[in-house]
C-alpha cells in the first residue's frame, strides 16, 4: 500500500489542462481527504467512488486516504475525475498494477453501482492527448466514438469501473475496444427544407447566394409573413460542405458544450443556430465562471441567425461586434482569459417598423418617431458590420399559387462550392490565410478588389450621392468581389459594383424617412 | 396706433388671460378704449358690461392680482418675441377679415409682407412620397415667383411645403399650436431655424412656453387659412385635419386646391372629395401661379428630356418606378428582368438621381 500517480486531463476554455490524480493510502484514522482546488462537484466525487469501489465488488479497507489533484492552481470542476480517483486510489491498494497505468489518461464519471457515464470535451482532451504521447485513452463506452475521430492513439471504451479493472489487469479480451482512428462514412443527410420551397423571392435568394458565397453577413427586412425566417433557414441548405480540419474544430467546440451525439459524433454538417430574442449576452458569447462556448461559438463555420433583430437587447446586440470583426470570442475571467472560435455567418431579420409595413402608408399605423425609436435599437456600428441587405416582400396570392420552377437547394450549392474554391485559391496563391471574400482586410481589399475606369466612376458618384462611409465603400467592394467571382470574371466590373451597391446597408439616418 | 412700452405689458396682460374668449377681449378693449383701463376696472363697473357673465368676471379679477406681468413682458423681449394685438397696425389685415380672429399674436422674426400673395400648404402628417415630392415641388416654385408660403411646421406635407419654399429662396410662415419658443416636433428644429434665417417667421396665438397641446390644433388651422389667399391641400384622408382646415378655409372665403390623387389611395382619398365639390385641381406650379395672377416665366418649364437620354432596359426600369413606392418583388414581376440585371439597372437609375430608395429595396421616381 503506497501511493499511485494517475494521468487524466480537464477543458478550460477551448485548450486542455492535463492533470495528474495522485492517491495515498496509509495507516491512520478511517478518512477520505480530497484536495488540489476543487469545485463542489469534484469534492463529491469522494462519495461516488468509494461506493462505486465497494459495489464493484472491490474491497475498500478503513485506511486514511489523501488525494491531490495537481496542478493546485488549476481550478477542477465536473465529473470526469471520478475514473481517474478511482484507478488511483485502487492502484494505490495494488489492485491495479503500476505500471499498467503508465502512458494511459483515465476519464469518465461514476455511477453508484460503478457504471461509467459520459463527460463532454472527449474529443479535444484526446486530441491533446496525442501530442502529449499518450498512448491509450480509457472513457466511458458512450464517449469511444467521439475518442476514436481524433485517429492513431488507441481508445478504450468501458462501461463499468468492474471493466477497466479487468482490462487493466490484463484478464479479458476487451471486447468493447475501439481501434485506432474513426471510420469516417459519408452519410447523406436527406434535407427536409430546400430553396425550391420558396416563390417569388428571386431578389432575396439571390442575395442569400451571394452571401453564403463569400461569407457575408446579412440583414433580411421585411413585413411579417414575408418569408425573411423562412430564407434564413434555407441558407443552412446552401451552406458548402466542411473539410475534415473544420469539422474536426467544430466537433471540438460542440464536444465541450456537451452536444455531440454519442452514435454519429462528428459534426459534418454545418451549424445553423437560431437565437432567440430573449437570449442573454452570457449565452450568445459562452459564460459561466470557466465559460463555456456560447451560441457564436456553436454557429463557428456556419451561420448564426437572429430573428426580430430589434427585440434583442442592445447590449446583447452591442456584444457581437468584436467577434464579427476578429472572427473570435474572447472571455475575460479573474483566473484567466478564454479564448473560442466564433467565425460565422451573421443572418438577421427584422421588421421595416414596428407594424412590419413601412413603407406601404396606407397599412402601416406607425408613427415617424415609433420607426425612428424602433430602428434605434440596432446601433449603426452594428449595422456597418452588415454587408448585405435586402428586403423580403410580402408575397401575394399569384406568387403562393402559381408554382414556378425555382432552383434547388443542391443547384445553388454547387455554384457556392465553386465561387468557394475560386476565392480560396486566389488568397491561397497570394499565400494568405483566409479563404472568403468576407475576411479580407483593407489591405487585401486594395489588392484584389481592383476597378477599371468605369467603376471608379460609378463608386464615386455612388459616394456623392449616396453619402456612403469609409467602411461602406470596402463592402461594397468585397460583396462586388464575390459577385463577380460568382460570374467566374478576374476582374471586378461595372455591372458587378452596381449591383453590390444595391445591396448595401441604408444609413438610418435616412431610413424611416 | 404707437405705443410705450407700459401700455404694451399692459395689452399684454390682456391677451394672456386664459379662460377669457378673444370676442370678449376685443369687446372688453373697444368699450374701454385701452388695456390699461381693463386692468384698472373695478367690479361695479365690470357689473355694468353687460356682455361679460359672472364667470368672466372673475377670472379678470383673478387676472388684476397678477404681479409678474412686468417680468413676463420683458422675458418675451429677451427672446425677441414681439407681440401684436387686433388693434396694432402690424396685425394681418387679412387675418382680421375672418370671423374669430385671435386678439393677439406671438411672433418670431418676421410678419407676412402684406404687398405679397400668400398661399397655405396643408395636408397629411403621415404622408406617402407623392405627397412629399409634391409638398417640396409647389412651396419651391411659389416661393420663386414671391409667393410666401403658409404653414403649420408639422411633420409631412407641412414640412415639405415650407422646406421647399426655403430651396426656392423665399419666405415661409409657420403658425403654431404651441408657443412661439416651442418647436413641436422637436426634429424640425432645421427647419424652425432655417425659417427665421432666410427671413420668415414663427407665429402663434398661444403665449410662448405653452405645451403642443392637441386642442390648440384646430385654432391654429384657422389662423394658417386666414393668413393665406390660397390654400393648398395636397394629401388628406377623408376625415382629416387638413380637410378641416380646408372647409375653414371655404368659410373664410379663400381659395381652395387640391391634389389629384390615385382613387384607390386613401391619403388621396380627401383631396379627390375636394375637387369633386368643386375645388381647384393642382396639375403643376405654373398653372396655379397663372391661375392666382402670376406671370410664368417662359422657358422655366421642366423638360422630360432626361428620359430620352437613358438606354433602353434603364428605361424601362424607370418607367415603371413611380411616386408610390416600389418593391424590387414588384420591380420584378413588371419588368421581368433577372434580379441581379434589375439591381443593377435601379443602383444606375439612383446613382443619376432620378430614383431614391426610401427603404430598403423600395424605390420611388425624382424626377
Amino acid at each position: 500500500m503506497s501511493t499511485s500517480t494517475v494521468f487524466t486531463a480537464a477543458v478550460r476554455g477551448i485548450g486542455v489542462e492535463f492533470i495528474c490524480v495522485e492517491a495515498d493510502i496509509s495507516n491512520g484514522l478511517p478518512v477520505f481527504h480530497m484536495v488540489g482546488y476543487l469545485s463542489s462537484e469534484v469534492k463529491e466525487a469522494a462519495e461516488r467512488v468509494r461506493t462505486a469501489i465497494k459495489n464493484t465488488g472491490l474491497e475498500y479497507p478503513p485506511k486514511r486516504t489523501v488525494v491531490n489533484l495537481s496542478p493546485a492552481t488549476i481550478k477542477k470542476k465536473g465529473a470526469s475525475f471520478d475514473l481517474p480517483i478511482a484507478v488511483a486510489i485502487l492502484t494505490a491498494l495494488g489492485k491495479i498494477p503500476k505500471k499498467t497505468i503508465k502512458d494511459k489518461l483515465f476519464i469518465g464519471e461514476l455511477g453508484l453501482d460503478g457504471r461509467l457515464l459520459k463527460v463532454p470535451g472527449i474529443l479535444p482532451i484526446v486530441i491533446e492527448a496525442k501530442e502529449m504521447q499518450v498512448k491509450t485513452c480509457i472513457m466511458p463506452k458512450e464517449n469511444a466514438a467521439e475518442g476514436s475521430l481524433a485517429g492513431g492513439i488507441e481508445i478504450i471504451g468501458a462501461e463499468s469501473l468492474k471493466e477497466v479493472c479487468m482490462y487493466l489487469n490484463g484478464e479479458s479480451i476487451f471486447s468493447t475496444s475501439l481501434c485506432s482512428g474513426g471510420n469516417r462514412k459519408k452519410h447523406q443527410m436527406k434535407e427536409t427544407l430546400d430553396f425550391a420551397d420558396m416563390q417569388g423571392q428571386e431578389a432575396v435568394e439571390r442575395a442569400a447566394e451571394i452571401a453564403v458565397s463569400g461569407g457575408h453577413n446579412f440583414l433580411l427586412v421585411g413585413p411579417p409573413g414575408s418569408g425573411k425566417s423562412m430564407t434564413a433557414k434555407r441558407m443552412a441548405t446552401i451552406l458548402p460542405p466542411m473539410s475534415l480540419e473544420e469539422s474536426m474544430e467544430v466537433t471540438k467546440i460542440y464536444s465541450i458544450a456537451g452536444l455531440v451525439d454519442t452514435k454519429r459524433p462528428l459534426i459534418e454538417k454545418r451549424p445553423f443556430r437560431s437565437v432567440h430574442h430573449t437570449a442573454t449576452k452570457a449565452a450568445l458569447t459562452g459564460g459561466g465562471l470557466v465559460p463555456s462556448p456560447g451560441e457564436i461559438s456553436l454557429a463557428h463555420s456556419g451561420v448564426l441567425f437572429l430573428d426580430e433583430l430589434p427585440e434583442f437587447r442592445k447590449t446583447v446586440l452591442e456584444v457581437l461586434r468584436q467577434p464579427l470583426e476578429e472572427k473570435k470570442i474572447e472571455i475575460n475571467r479573474v483566473h484567466g482569459n478564454y479564448t473560442f472560435p466564433a467565425n460565422f455567418i451573421l443572418v438577421a431579420a427584422m421588421n421595416p417598423c414596428p407594424c412590419g409595413c413601412y413603407p406601404d402608408m396606407e397599412r402601416c399605423v406607425c408613427s415617424p418617431v415609433q420607426i425612428q425609436n424602433y430602428l434605434r435599437k440596432i446601433s449603426q456600428p452594428f449595422l456597418d458590420r452588415i454587408d448585405i441587405c435586402v428586403e423580403a416582400p410580402r408575397v401575394t396570392y399569384e406568387e403562393l399559387t402559381t408554382k414556378k420552377k425555382t432552383e434547388s437547394s443542391a443547384d445553388i450549392r454547387e455554384r457556392i462550392v465553386r465561387t468557394r474554391r475560386i476565392q480560396k485559391n486566389r488568397f491561397l496563391e497570394s499565400g494568405m490565410e483566409i479563404y472568403t471574400n468576407s475576411m479580407m482586410g483593407i489591405k487585401e481589399t486594395e489588392t484584389f478588389c481592383l476597378l477599371d475606369n468605369e467603376g471608379k466612376n460609378i463608386l464615386q458618384q455612388a459616394f456623392e450621392t449616396m453619402k456612403l462611409t469609409a467602411r461602406s465603400y470596402h463592402k461594397i467592394l468585397k460583396v462586388a468581389r464575390t459577385i463577380a467571382d460568382m460570374d467566374e470574371s478576374e476582374n471586378i466590373h461595372a455591372k458587378h459594383l452596381r449591383e453590390a451597391i444595391g445591396y448595401r446597408t441604408l444609413d438610418k439616418k435616412y431610413w424611416g424617412r | 396706433m404707437k405705443m410705450t412700452e407700459t401700455k404694451k405689458e399692459y395689452e399684454f396682460w390682456l391677451a394672456r388671460i386664459r379662460h377669457l374668449p378673444n370676442q370678449k377681449k376685443y369687446l372688453l378693449h373697444t368699450h374701454m378704449k385701452s388695456a390699461e383701463r381693463v386692468y384698472y376696472i373695478e367690479e361695479t363697473e365690470m357689473r355694468k358690461l353687460t356682455f361679460l357673465n359672472e364667470k368672466e368676471r372673475n377670472t379678470i379679477m383673478q387676472a388684476q392680482k397678477e404681479k409678474d406681468i412686468k417680468i413676463a413682458y420683458e422675458k418675451l423681449e429677451e427672446k425677441g418675441i414681439h407681440f401684436i394685438t387686433c388693434f396694432m397696425d402690424a396685425y394681418p389685415s387679412k387675418l382680421k377679415e375672418i370671423a374669430d380672429f385671435p386678439y393677439a399674436l406671438y411672433v418670431k422674426g418676421s410678419l407676412p409682407d402684406e404687398t405679397k400673395k400668400h398661399a397655405a400648404i396643408v395636408g397629411a402628417r403621415r404622408c406617402t412620397p407623392y405627397g412629399e415630392k409634391y409638398a417640396l415641388e409647389f412651396g419651391k416654385m411659389l416661393a420663386e415667383y414671391g409667393v410666401e408660403i403658409i404653414s403649420g411646421l408639422a411633420r409631412g406635407i407641412d414640412g415639405m411645403g415650407q422646406r421647399g419654399a426655403l430651396l426656392g429662396k423665399g419666405k415661409t410662415f409657420a403658425v403654431l399650436g404651441s408657443g412661439v419658443d416651442v418647436c413641436y416636433p422637436k426634429e424640425h428644429m432645421g427647419l424652425y431655424v432655417d425659417i427665421l434665417e432666410q427671413g420668415g417667421g414663427i407665429l402663434s396665438e398661444q403665449p410662448p412656453g405653452t405645451p403642443p397641446l392637441s386642442i390648440h390644433f384646430p385654432m391654429r388651422n384657422r389662423i394658417i387659412s386666414g393668413m393665406s389667399d390660397t390654400v393648398l391641400v395636397i394629401e388628406a384622408r377623408k376625415r382629416s385635419g387638413s380637410l378641416i382646415t380646408a372647409y375653414m378655409a371655404l368659410e373664410q372665403g379663400r381659395d381652395i386646391y387640391a391634389l389629384p390623387g390615385p382613387v384607390n389611395s386613401g391619403l388621396s382619398e380627401g383631396c379627390n372629395q375636394l375637387i369633386r365639390q368643386g375645388a381647384g385641381v393642382l396639375l403643376s406650379p405654373e398653372i396655379l401661379l397663372e391661375e392666382i395672377g402670376i406671370q410664368v416665366v417662359a422657358g422655366n418649364k421642366k423638360s422630360d428630356k432626361n428620359k430620352k437620354m437613358l438606354e433602353s432596359p434603364e428605361n424601362m426600369v424607370y418607367s415603371c418606378v413611380g411616386l408610390y413606392p416600389k418593391s424590387i418583388s414588384q420591380l420584378l414581376e413588371e419588368t421581368r428582368l433577372e434580379s441581379e440585371e434589375l439591381l443593377q439597372r435601379l443602383v444606375s437609375l439612383e446613382l443619376q438621381g432620378l430614383i431614391r430608395e426610401i427603404s430598403k429595396n423600395y424605390y420611388i421616381k425624382i424626377k
